[in-house]
């Protein structure tokens, strides 16, 4: 009977959104050792039907490589350290997974939390600002995906619908970790989606961690956000670290560039960002010339514009909301300079090319995926957001699709059972197709896809790979730092990625 | 001769003769004491292991306080006091008015003997005569209600909470909040807290640990010196990760634990502990505490494990195996197993949460049950294998009560 109701969710997931419950193999060879043995679902399975005392006999990933960082910008690269971290995925060695399923339940609950109301919170420094971000999340990955699955037939095993438990990240004074706190207590979801901000999606996370729920992220770019060894953490959007290290590729690697100004917001989302970028540039020979962070929300940034100005820079990076950026754009522009403008993806809406004008057609911004590639897919899922909601799906909604359906497909395969579907999660070996691209997680459990640069050529957003814009890489190397004979020989020239 | 020669001919003289022997003083400090093979720890072999069916609200042990004869626990459904004379065990859920089901840390104020609880999104309560005073983010000063830690400090209550850490005198009702507007917390996210030698540590994590001088008001901070999350540079620079789960300052000495490692600092010295180089089991910590500047009980995912004895570097890790009934206890000194010994069924489970020091004794909370080892003829450090009395015979084996 069983093994029925799995054939029958993995025959039902594929009919409803064309995702394949594909065999577990390994993942990329770049992220994951030769010892990594392909695995399919039912092996999977079969391991994780364990007493409370037991842990799994699952190959765990591995990475030669924290985050595909070329040799050059790794931290202390001349130096062997003492200790290297992310390279192996993390256990869950707790008795969750003997837990009995419960028996009376008429909907399957699946948790979202993303910020839908503005409040005022400690944790994320002021008035919340994330709002637009957290509905597109809402809408696209959490509501459309529900009410997919929902039409075609629902947690198929039961034969009831999946219901998505809606809460707000900013609660009164930071308590985001009290919604996450009712989400796994009071609502008792089987998982839980979420969320954008920085600080909001720490909190949660240590609370998935003593709470043991599956939390996944699919729209906080934070590079440290994945890097807090939590194995119940699974993030499917790609961070400001991948996005940092094709900014620095392009600038000193392609253009040559030498003097680089950073202008970032006073918050998580600005610090975090950047840190990449400025360790890389340090790193490259580069160092950043002037890093200026301005409150978010302001209308006058001469203060900073000033400071950026006598620094000469040859470039200048924005990180931050659209907003910000456009009017910063703006009066950088009516100041007379005339640098080359790069942005975060938070750059890529709409309201920045409205207040931005015609300053909008020189900005590069990096961004996690390309909407513009061909893919069914991707097409299908765009019209029926456009249908359903009257505007085009943007990054928010199109990963939080993703993730949602990532999550569905765990929980129709590993049946309700926290432990459980973390585990179908972190054993999956093959990418997730989704309408954002293939989804690889590395050992780290973040998703290690492809990113790329954008740019508004007055109608259309344009987005372009490295290989489109012929970006030379640095040298990542095949082992870990503590397998090397020699990092200079490592370190000596760039090449391809 | 001159001013400056004879400044000079004082300098060779008299500093550079005391810098070599300050070196050769941190080598000595440094260097292990001899020992043989033979020179081994104490090795718990009598345990007693506690579930629900034994009266614990929920095998899902967050917390232990020791209090005289009461054992207070907190689970993730419900507070229990187990009597250590009788083994009886008395439970409080909610509908008992216990104000919210999960109690992720205790502490016992020595002078009132109130159980101060710390609830994960329940905020603070005080349980004192049977009644449970609530504090919470609505109607007190606490900052934020999801409580990881909690300590006493002369006549005030620590919670470390994930926005920050809240200080509340019990005489005078004031709160003091402190976040990154006035204390040098990178992040907010406050996880451990330890009170002695009028210092209150803090482990918070992405900020390191936080010492706070009761006397000065000031603060100084432990960071990893590196200030990377992907690596640790060296291993004795400083605390291994900023990502720290627990603190405990014992004896002059501090003892840090995160998901990538422990620490030990002397106050002059640190030292690093990983999975590779020790006889930790794993990197990944929950909690630690101290019995003295030698010895540290970690809470890990993977067993209890214990540095013995810090000089030799000599490590006890305690693991259960359900599936034959019998536990195991492994001696290493540094990166070399010494033995291996087969005892009875130990930890309820090798997902260990936190550790309690009871004097000889210690109780133990993990994912699945409490433990408690029963220190009769405990010695600290180590003593030759053949001075140590043999302490448990076949038939005096506990009840694996929790045992598949």
């Amino acid at each position: 009977m069983k093994q029925t109701l799995r054939a029958i969710c993995q025959v039902g997931v594929v009919s409803l959104a064309a995702i394949a419950l594909a065999p577990f193999a390994v993942a990329d060879e770049a992220t994951t050792s030769e010892e990594a043995q392909p695995l399919d679902t039912e092996t999977v399975l079969e391991a994780i039907d364990v007493d409370p005392y037991e842990i799994p006999d699952l190959p765990l990933k591995k990475s030669s490589n924290y985050g595909a960082s070329a040799v050059d910008v790794e931290p202390f690269g001349h130096v062997e350290p003492y200790a290297e971290h992310f390279l192996e995925q993390m256990e869950y060695t707790g008795p969750g997974r003997a837990k009995a399923e419960p028996e009376d339940l008429d909907s399957v609950k699946i948790g979202f939390q993303g910020p839908i109301v503005p409040t005022v919170s400690v944790a994320t420094g002021g008035h919340s600002h994330e709002e637009p971000l957290g509905i597109a999340m809402l809408r696209g990955g959490s509501r459309m995906a529900i009410e997919e699955v929902n039409d075609a037939g629902g947690y198929l095993p039961r034969d009831i619908p999946f219901e998505l438990v809606v809460h707000n990240d900013n609660g009164l004074w930071g308590a985001s970790g009290n919604e996450i706190v009712d989400l796994a207590y009071k609502d008792k979801v089987w998982a839980i989606l979420g969320t954008i901000d920085g600080a909001n999606s720490h909190i949660a996370i240590r609370v998935a961690l003593k709470a043991e729920i599956p939390m996944i992220n699919t729209g906080d770019t934070d590079p440290t956000f994945i890097e807090t060894n939590i194995p119940w953490v699974i993030r499917t959007i790609g961070d400001d670290r991948q996005q940092n290290y094709l900014l620095l590729d392009y600038l000193y690697r392609k253009q040559g560039l030498e003097r680089v100004a950073i202008i970032r917001a006073s918050n998580r989302y600005g610090r975090f960002g950047v840190r990449e970028i400025k360790d890389g540039s340090r790193r490259l020979g580069h160092p950043i010339v002037i890093e200026m962070a301005y409150p978010v929300g302001g209308e006058d940034f001469s203060l900073q514009i000033d400071r950026v100005a006598a620094a000469e820079p040859q470039a200048i990076i924005h990180w931050g909301d659209g907003v910000d950026g456009a009017r910063i754009l703006n009066q950088i522009r009516e100041r007379g300079l005339d640098q080359p403008f790069y942005c975060s993806d938070r750059c890529v809406t709409d309201e920045f090319v409205t207040l931005a004008g015609d300053h909008a057609q020189q900005v590069f911004s990096t961004y996690p995926w390309n909407p513009n590639r061909e893919d069914p897919a991707l097409e299908r899922f765009r019209q029926d957001f456009e249908k359903r909601y009257g505007v085009e799906p943007d990054t928010y909604a199109a990963h939080a699709y993703d993730g949602m359906n990532l999550l569905i497909w765990a929980i129709q395969n590993a049946g309700l059972n926290r432990a459980k579907i973390r585990d179908l999660l972190a054993y999956r070996g093959e990418p997730w197709p989704g309408v954002t691209g293939d989804i690889p997680l590395n050992a780290a459990l973040d998703d290690g896809g492809e990113v790329f640069f954008t740019r508004w050529d007055g109608k259309d957003w344009l987005y372009y790979s490295r290989e489109d814009l012929e970006i030379p890489g640095g040298v990542i190397a095949p082992v870990t730092r503590e397998e090397r004979d020699s990092v200079t020989a490592l370190t000596t020239g760039g090449g391809p990625r | 001769m001159n001013l400056l020669k004879a400044a000079r001919l004082t300098f060779v003289l008299t500093v550079i003769p005391m810098m070599g022997l300050a070196a050769e003083v941190d080598q000595a400090a440094d260097r292990a004491p001899e020992v043989s093979d033979l020179d081994l720890p104490f090795v718990y072999t009598d345990w007693e292991q506690f579930t629900v069916e034994d009266g614990l609200p929920n095998d899902h042990v967050f917390a232990v306080e020791v209090d005289g004869p009461r054992v207070w626990i907190g689970t993730e459904d419900g507070l229990a006091r187990l009597d250590k004379r009788t083994g009886e065990i008395r439970s409080w859920k909610e509908e008992d008015g216990l104000p919210w089901r999960v109690v992720s840390a205790l502490a016992v104020h020595p002078d009132t003997g109130e159980v101060w609880l710390g609830m994960f999104g329940g905020g603070l309560a005080r349980f004192s005569g049977g009644r449970f005073d609530h504090f919470h983010q609505l109607n007190s000063g606490l900052v934020n209600d999801v409580v990881y830690g909690v300590c006493v400090e002369n006549e005030n209550i620590w919670a470390a909470t994930t926005a920050g850490a809240s200080r509340y005198n019990t005489r005078t009702g004031e709160w003091t909040i402190y976040t990154e507007k006035n204390a040098p917390m990178e992040e907010i996210w406050n996880y451990g807290c330890s009170y002695a030698d009028g210092k209150v540590y803090l482990g918070v994590w992405g900020s390191g640990v936080l010492e706070f001088d009761i006397e000065t008001e000031n603060w100084k901070d432990y960071l990893d010196p590196d200030g990377e999350m992907e690596i640790d540079l060296y291993r004795d620079d400083g605390i291994v990760h900023v990502i720290t789960t627990g603190v405990s300052y014992v004896d002059k000495t501090l003892w840090v634990t995160t998901y990538f490692g422990a620490s030990r600092y002397d106050g002059r010295h640190w030292r690093g502990y990983f999975k590779k180089d020790s006889g930790a089991p794993s990197d990944f910590h929950n909690a630690v505490q101290a019995r003295s500047a030698n010895e540290a009980w970690f809470s890990t995912d993977k067993g209890l494990a214990q540095v013995a004895d810090f000089p030799t570097d000599t490590w006890v890790v305690y693991t259960t195996d359900h599936a034959s009934n019998t536990g195991q206890a492994i001696i290493t000194r540094g990166e070399r197993v010494l033995e291996t010994r087969t005892i009875p069924p130990n930890i309820p489970h090798n997902y260990v949460l936190w550790t309690e020091i009871d004097g000889d004794d210690l109780w133990v909370g993990t994912s699945k049950g409490l433990a408690n080892a029963k220190g009769g003829g405990f010695f600290p450090g180590l003593r030759r294998a053949s001075d140590q009395a043999t302490t448990v015979e076949p038939e005096e084996q506990p009840t694996n009560r929790g045992g598949s």
